[in-house]
């Protein structure tokens, strides 16, 4: 009878577990606005994961892009849903450490992807780093000129981490090519109009301009529309991998872009946070590799995200 | 009392011409720093860009000129660029992408309008909100994604150019005729500034305030549509935050051009040389290659140094 009883236990306990796989984790998943196509790759990821281990995603995005006081307020709403874990990507690396703390206290598992909080405990980090794409997009367009000539630099918002990054990799590549001339470095703040005028305006002052490197694919769309205007010719880069980039690869208008592959943080983001749940072991740290888009590799690129298929852990930890 | 005294025409001329002399000290100043600041090249390349700062922050002249604020210029901006773009590229119609931008923008104001003044919601706040709804159905229409590639007839409204000048430069001059005659020599512009300068008044001496403001709620519209047409055809694409840092400037280069935030002072033409020196500021720190640490700090200082000279030239002149 007593072993019956352990039995159905153990039988209900399996079924009720069973069924509560089923029914799914539910996973919070934060990203920065949008507006961005980058996030809203990291936003198909984490619901083709999800899609594929059974659990459900609910998203949190400002509504006024990069809004600390609103991801605040969000992290706050979340803390009272108690979701099983959640997937974080901070407006702010530094302005949110204090929400951090607060899921952390509220004993919540959470993964911190794309750009690393300052602090907090978190289940692990997932990736890239813009140093190294900014570094490995510069050397693919300093590779095109052969090594000589001019370039210009276009800087996003003046003190974001993404932007000090990226253009750190851009000016360590220059370094490496003495027999290329950085002519100007300017801020277009990641905007397209803004990159449009500055270069119409640095384009008065050199005559000569054989290649751009532009700190995210918007203000290298805008600088490819201010040299058309002109009827002026120069290699330009972007960084993102937006679906905007790969047709304009495939157009040969743009040279490259460093991919920052947001459906592929999305979906290891989503997968390790479901794993940690399941208590299944989880890596800690995984930096994807740079990736230059440009015409030699783009055909994985033209499927749009929503099509796409998440790797596994495997496969992305193995490369 | 609606024709206002010759004095108070001839005052704003005469602003206007002090203000320009600001803008010339910048220029000169320029000149001096860059030896291409002075090319027939970048004026034109410095006048394109200005023209869109322009077309924007025009219609909301006439919306401060009645004490009153137009938020979301910058809002309307992204939903009607969104729109028109995809009906320039859905339906293969710049005419279309043309009525869709401007209708779109138009309907957006006299929303504003509709708030201001049947609703009787302070402007500020009417149309803060009206710019988070924009932004909101711009962002959920978009969904991230960007739109571009248009036919280079639409184009040409951006980067084409006519005789030699580009064309939005064109579009800037037949705004600032048709803003300057409707301002000053009709009598719906005669009532926008005794609106702004005492509404009780304008309304005891027969006013229709609430048919008045509606209109410049709607023009101001109408003009973020029709920028948001030249935005587009100058970038070649559309995305959800087209129009997110485009609100500020506009607002900027009214009140440096010599607006008065408590409405009744104020001219179209003041307009376009406030829009012409924040455009002077980019282009001189481009030109001069400012570092980007430092680019913020240098546009304060000389958007504050502009309205300085500016008030103190004024003065004299009085």
């Amino acid at each position: 009878m007593k072993h019956l009883l352990i039995s159905a236990t153990a039988v209900l306990t399996m079924l009720f577990s069973g069924a509560a796989l089923a029914d799914g984790e539910t996973i919070a998943v934060f990203t920065k606005n949008q507006t961005n196509p980058y996030f809203q790759a990291v936003r198909v990821g984490s619901e083709t994961a999800a899609k594929s281990l059974g659990v459900k995603v609910i998203q949190y995005i400002p509504t006024k892009p990069d809004s600390i006081p609103e991801q605040l307020s969000q992290v706050e709403d979340v803390i009272v849903k108690k979701p099983d874990a959640i997937v974080f990507i901070p407006v702010d690396y530094k302005a949110m450490v204090p929400a951090v703390e607060k899921i952390n206290a509220a004993g919540i598992p959470v993964v911190n992807i794309t750009d690393r909080s300052a602090a907090g405990k978190f289940v692990a980090f997932v990736g890239a780093d813009d140093y190294s794409i900014g570094l490995a997009t510069a050397r693919a367009l300093l590779k095109a000129i052969g090594g000589k000539g001019n370039v210009i630099i276009l800087e996003g918002v003046k003190g974001s981490l993404t932007n000090t990054d990226r253009v750190r990799g851009f000016n360590d590549a220059l370094k490496e090519s003495p027999n290329v001339k950085l002519l100007a470095s300017q801020p277009a703040n990641y905007q397209r109009l803004q990159a449009l005028q500055v270069m119409e305006n640095l384009m008065q002052s050199f005559p000569s301009i054989d290649g751009v490197l532009a700190a995210n694919d918007p203000m290298a769309v805008g600088a490819i529309e201010a040299l058309e205007g002109a009827n002026r010719k120069a290699r330009v880069i972007g960084i993102n991998g937006s679906k905007e980039a790969v047709e304009l690869i495939k157009a040969g208008k743009l040279l490259a872009s460093g991919d920052f592959n947001g459906f592929i943080q999305g979906c290891v983001g989503t997968e390790i946070a479901v794993r940690s749940l399941r208590k299944q072991p989880t890596p800690n740290e995984v930096i994807l590799k740079p990736i230059v888009i440009d015409s030699t590799n783009l055909t994985p690129y033209e499927t749009p995200v929503e099509q796409r298929a998440c790797p596994t852990l495997e496969q992305i930890v193995s490369n | 009392m609606l024709a206002r005294p010759r004095l108070a025409l001839s005052r704003d001329v005469a602003q206007a011409a002090y203000r320009l002399l600001a803008a010339a000290l910048l220029c000169a100043m320029l000149a001096m720093l860059s030896d291409v600041f002075l090319t027939t090249s970048n004026i034109f390349n410095v006048l394109r860009q200005t023209s869109l700062l322009f077309l924007m922050a025009s219609g909301l002249t006439l919306v401060i000129l009645t004490a009153g604020l137009d938020l979301s210029v910058g809002a309307n901006i992204g939903l009607s660029a969104c729109l028109a773009a995809t009906a320039i590229k859905g339906a293969d119609s710049p005419m279309l992408g043309v009525a869709t931008g401007i209708g779109c923008g138009a309907l957006i104001g006299l929303a504003n309008g509709i708030l201001v003044t049947a609703l009787r919601i302070p402007s500020f706040i009417a149309t803060y909100g009206v710019m988070w709804m924009l932004a909101g159905m711009t962002y959920y229409y978009m969904a991230g994604d960007t739109i571009h590639g248009f036919p280079p007839g639409f184009r040409q409204l951006g980067s084409g150019y006519l005789l030699g000048v580009p064309m939005p430069v064109y579009v800037m001059l037949v705004f600032l005729l048709i803003g300057t005659l409707f301002a000053q020599r009709t009598t719906w512009g005669q009532q926008i500034y005794a609106i702004g300068a005492n509404p009780v008044a304008a309304r005891l001496s027969g006013v229709p305030v609430e048919r008045r403001l509606i209109l410049v709620y709607t023009v101001s519209g109408a003009m973020a549509g029709l920028a948001s047409l030249i935005v587009l055809a100058r970038i070649n694409s559309a995305q959800g935050d087209i129009g997110e840092d485009l609100t500020l400037p506009a607002i900027a280069a009214v009140l440096v051009g010599g607006t008065s935030l408590f409405g009744g002072y104020g001219t179209v033409a003041g307009t376009l040389i406030g829009a012409l020196i924040l455009t002077l500021v980019l282009n001189g720190m481009n030109l001069l290659q400012i570092n980007s640490s430092w680019q913020p700090l240098v546009t304060g200082v000389i958007i504050l140094l502009a309205v300085w000279i500016d008030n103190r030239t004024r003065r004299i002149g009085e």
